[in-house]
């Protein structure tokens, strides 16, 4: 059988044609899910970059991030590179603040 | 490390002399310190090149630090939006290096180490299920290929499926960060609009997905 790959660069690629192959639901599913927490707004990784060191404070000092800053918290919930960076932020006020008390 | 109020770092990093000097020396211990705990995931501090890196990353940091002094807003410790710089310094250079070698073409030749491939329900699903999620897969993978350009296609799939960096994406379709997660953006709300056009929404697409 031919692999979904397959089908996904015949797609791509010059001379496409429709697909034959059915894409695997695991592919689907994940692209369903993306779907599902989508909103009509949402800030840009540029937007999530100007606020994130505002919003790492507020985490640490344990507000309720996603009612203050919605739009930044659905942000990191769908980009893993804003998400990478903020956890990394996180990691070094934590241990900032461990260190001065 | 001298502690100093936002508007002490900006007033001595702007001004000349052996007050900037401290401070700069203050604020590149501070970036030094935190880099460890930030790339714990990815890099040891026992690792070779740990050292060059961290150099490396307080150094463009700093430079970064200076020439961007008029665009800290206060609403942070002064640390803090500079650690933030350092993390997207150091982050960027390590995603660069651990997908150096990879093409999005490549991407789409090899679906191994891929662990989401694993069955989505719990048990396996009866004929009538399968049939319906043969029938809704088809209805979805045909709204894709109608909805999306192909850069929003590759993109998904790289991105969202494979697990590759939208930095790194962005760097092998010709563009910028920014400008991918908005392409991306666009292409989920196309998917959802269309889904709503044919009466499905998200949640019943995953539902027929996930029933056992």
């Amino acid at each position: 059988m031919r692999h979904w790959l397959d089908t996904v660069k015949r797609w791509l690629w010059p001379g496409k044609r429709a697909p034959t192959t059915p894409l695997p639901p695991h592919v689907l599913h994940k692209v369903a899910r993306q779907i599902e927490m989508t909103h009509e707004v949402e800030y840009s990784c540029d937007d999530v970059l100007r606020l994130l060191d505002q919003f790492a404070e507020a985490v640490l000092r344990g507000e309720d991030v996603a009612e203050l800053m919605p739009l930044v918290q659905r942000h990191l919930d769908m980009c893993p590179d804003c998400r990478e960076e903020f956890e990394a932020l996180l990691r070094i006020l934590r241990a900032s603040r461990a260190s001065a008390t | 490390m001298t502690k100093r109020t936002n508007e002490q770092w900006l007033s001595e990093l702007r001004t000349g002399g052996s007050r900037r000097e401290a401070a700069l020396a203050d604020l590149r211990a501070d970036i030094l310190y935190g880099l460890p705990y930030a790339l714990r995931d990815w890099l040891s501090p026992d690792a070779p090149q740990f050292s060059a890196l961290a150099e490396e990353v307080t150094q463009e940091t700093l430079m970064r630090v200076l020439d961007h002094l008029d665009s800290f807003e206060g609403r942070s410790q002064f640390t803090t939006w500079a650690h933030k710089i350092a993390v997207r310094v150091a982050l960027t250079e390590l995603r660069r290096r651990r997908w150096k070698d990879v093409s999005l073409e490549s991407l789409t030749n090899s679906a191994e180490g891929d662990s989401s491939s694993q069955p989505i329900a719990d048990t396996a699903p009866g004929p009538e299920t399968v049939m319906e999620q043969a029938d809704v897969l088809a209805r979805v993978q045909k709204m894709m290929l109608e909805e999306l350009t192909d850069k929003q296609l590759r993109a998904m799939m790289a991105v969202a499926i494979r697990g590759m960096p939208l930095e790194e994406a962005a760097r092998r379709l010709g563009t910028e960060r920014n400008a991918l997660y908005k392409l991306l953006h666009d292409a989920r709300l196309r998917l959802k609009r269309r889904l709503a056009r044919e009466g499905l929404t998200p949640g019943e697409l995953l539902a027929v997905f996930e029933r056992g």
